[in-house]
């Protein structure tokens, strides 16, 4: 996060940002990984990679979370974490790397494994519609299956920049990674917190902008009691969920602070994302407004690998409180 | 001295010396506590002093250890570990001295400080008053200087520990011509003298912690004044926020064993089998986490100022952050005691859970109100145009 960013980790968070100011919409793609490499930045160097750490990779995730661009960036790099250090599936990393191939990550248990191949169904597959790969927690591991081994049905989504897709396995050649699922799904709660608390930093930069501009009663209605202080408790909000991501990414056991981070954030990005839409008035109900767009995305993160409910009670149970 | 070696060292001293008549002194004092063991507590500061305990970070120059800011942090988390008492010294040691030792003259500083950092002198902050609470700069207390003195009348408020206060600074108005901020000048008055009446103020807790303090033509010397006539105002809030810091970890160790004994009390009555108490005592920890990931980001870097969301307010934040919190568990001691927190001690003795939960609804007045700090965030972080 930026309260611990290094010279060089501030150098790559100004040219996402710069990138992200210069192209939009899913064919920002190609670029984004030919150009800047992203896709590789965890992958090492000898697989194609940049051999950076889940902290780089998370500063493209809050860049590309704060303009929502709709590339299936977080599955893929995390993938490349998470395959980086289980080199038992190392052919597929330079793929990744390249950016060629994308993966998207299918945790639950309603897959089971019978002599390397996979049978079940996975739904709200984030990235799922146009991954080449999928990863799947099967059996206590994570198998690789190449998207041409299931059948794979793309959802309609809430949130138009982040594609789902149900996955059904039947009979899939599978490939054993070693890797943790559990500790896979942890870091990607870790990523989801980070995205959040910078998506959030957005919203709440553009409704401060707004208020400033915006004129009611002869005056901006930024001088209003009412909403300064509202934007103030957002702004509470939103540095504490900084600093809670910052705290889950410097972490070497995320098992308490994937889920806690994650629902701190995501919390905080609904809750900021909602007060847009309020603050902007009118123009925050509509659809050319972009405001509904952090709504959509923040309810969907707040509900895919566990709902608050669902994590403040793996928190309680991990932390040993209960 | 290695941090691990002074860590070692602090928690060793402290262990020796909370035994015997400081036995008894562990986990006093504080908000909330502030009337508990006050004599025995004034003989703990002087210990403090011997013990070359205060001061820690004030330049070598000026009597201070000179020592840096991780060690500063590691002597108030393990000050807050051994439950040594809360300071009676620390208007002295936090905000008169970083003050003097800012704006002071060199007299200034030779008279003062060593009274300070040998525990010996008590001091107190004269600021509220009835009518400028959180509009501070309404002060009305008037100073004149005639004969070589200053001669002070009003009323101050809300003056924590006045009565064992052998000095307090004071907030004052020098020129009546000028209003609001200007025309305040920063006097250092003795409290025991006949122009200086204090009265303790019944909180709903039952207990006194704070004072009105009145001045009916008190004096204090000519030169008892730090930095210029009409500058007080600049030299109040200069040193605001040199407090926070070293003192922020301490207090999230004071709140983590709070909650560890409100959490203990839910086991004990199994309230926690309870889902909803099961979900607040979870969020009320990890509300613990996320102040200190706060702390630690914004705090944890000595060398550079944080880059973040409003900048220059992050003692703001931190306040909206803890005050909420700590009123919450108080909330929660109360639900999680259940109906027996109905019932009080005779002559409205308290439990723990009784006086966290009354005492924290002063967490969002005190130190500047919730209210304003969100008003400082809004324009010193957020840039909003004022009114």
């Amino acid at each position: 996060m930026d309260y611990t960013d290094t010279a060089e980790q501030a150098a790559l968070r100004e040219v996402v940002r710069d990138f992200c100011q210069r192209h939009a919409g899913p064919s920002a793609w190609p670029r984004l990984t030919s150009e800047l490499g992203l896709a590789g930045l965890a992958i090492d160097e000898s697989h194609g990679g940049m051999g950076a750490t889940l902290a780089e990779v998370a500063i493209a995730v809050e860049e590309l979370g704060r303009v929502l661009l709709p590339v299936p960036y977080l599955s893929t790099a995390l993938a490349g974490a998470v395959l980086s250090v289980a080199p038992a599936d190392a052919d597929l990393l330079p793929e990744l790397a390249s950016g060629k191939l994308t993966a998207a990550f299918a945790f639950g248990d309603s897959v089971t494994v019978t002599d390397g191949h996979l049978d079940g169904v996975v739904t709200h597959v984030l990235d799922g519609a146009e991954a080449g790969v999928f990863l799947v927690s099967a059996g206590g591991s994570l198998h690789a299956v190449r998207a041409a081994d299931t059948s794979v049905t793309p959802a309609d989504t809430l949130d138009l920049t982040r594609s789902q897709a149900s996955v059904e396995f039947r009979r899939s050649r599978a490939v054993d990674t070693g890797a943790d699922p559990g500790h896979a799904e942890d870091l990607l709660r870790v990523l989801l917190a980070a995205e959040s608390a910078a998506a959030a930093g957005y919203c709440l930069e553009v409704t401060v902008g707004y208020l400033k501009t915006r004129r009611q009663f002869s005056r901006p209605i930024g001088t209003f009691q009412a909403l300064r202080h509202r934007c103030a408790d957002l702004t509470v909000e939103v540095s504490s969920a900084r600093a809670t991501a910052c705290a889950a990414l410097a972490a070497d056991d995320v098992s308490v602070l994937g889920p806690l981070a994650k629902k701190y954030c995501a919390d905080v990005f609904w809750h900021v994302a909602a007060e847009m839409i309020q603050l902007h008035g009118g123009i925050g109900f509509t659809w050319e407004h972009q405001a509904h767009r952090y709504l959509k995305r923040a309810k969907t993160t707040q509900l895919l690998h566990g709902s608050p409910a669902q994590l403040r009670r793996m928190v309680a149970d991990r932390a040993g409180l209960v | 001295m290695e941090d691990a070696e002074f860590r070692q060292h602090v928690r060793d001293w402290l262990e020796n010396q909370l035994t015997g008549e400081f036995a008894s002194l562990v986990g006093t004092g504080g908000p909330g506590r502030e009337h508990e063991f006050v004599t025995e507590r004034l003989a703990w500061e002087r210990r403090l002093g011997d013990g070359g305990w205060i001061g820690l970070g004030w330049p070598e120059a000026d009597g201070g250890r000179g020592l840096p800011w991780r060690q500063q942090v590691i002597f108030y988390e393990e000050y807050t570990r051994a439950g040594a008492p809360a300071r009676v010294g620390h208007m002295g040691e936090q905000l008169l001295g970083p003050t003097l030792l800012m704006f002071g003259t060199q007299e200034q500083k030779a008279r003062f400080l060593p009274g300070i950092l040998s525990g010996t002198q008590m001091w107190c902050q004269g600021y509220s008053e009835p009518d400028a609470g959180s509009d501070l700069a309404a002060v009305r207390t008037r100073a004149v200087l005639a004969d070589g003195e200053w001669h002070l009348s009003g009323q101050k408020i809300w003056t924590s520990l006045a009565h064992v206060a052998d000095w307090c600074f004071v907030l004052a108005r020098t020129d009546p011509a000028r209003e609001r901020h200007q025309g305040l000048s920063y006097l250092l008055v003795p409290m025991n003298q006949p122009g200086v009446e204090i009265r303790p103020i019944v909180q709903l807790t039952g207990k006194s912690e704070f004072n009105e303090v009145f001045f009916d033509d008190a004096r204090a010397q000519a030169d008892d004044i730090v930095g210029a006539a009409g500058d007080g105002w600049r030299v109040a809030m200069g040193t605001l926020g040199v407090e926070r810091g070293v003192s922020t970890f301490g207090q999230q160790l004071g709140f983590r064993r709070e909650f560890e004994g409100v959490l203990a009390a839910a086991r004990a009555n199994r309230s926690i089998d309870d889902p909803d108490i099961a979900a607040r005592i979870t969020d009320a920890w990890i509300g613990l986490q996320v102040m200190l990931f706060y702390a630690e980001a914004t705090l944890g870097n000595t060398a550079g100022t944080p880059a973040g969301t409003a900048p220059g307010t992050e003692a703001n934040i931190a306040k909206l952050l803890w005050a909420p919190w700590h009123q919450r568990l108080g909330e929660l001691a109360a639900d999680v005691a259940g109906a027996g927190v109905t019932v009080t001690g005779p002559d409205y003795a308290l439990s723990d859970a009784q006086t966290l939960f009354l005492y924290t609804r002063a967490d969002t007045i005190y130190g500047g109100s919730n209210e304003i700090q969100r008003d400082i965030i809004a324009e010193r972080g957020l840039g909003l145009p004022r009114g």
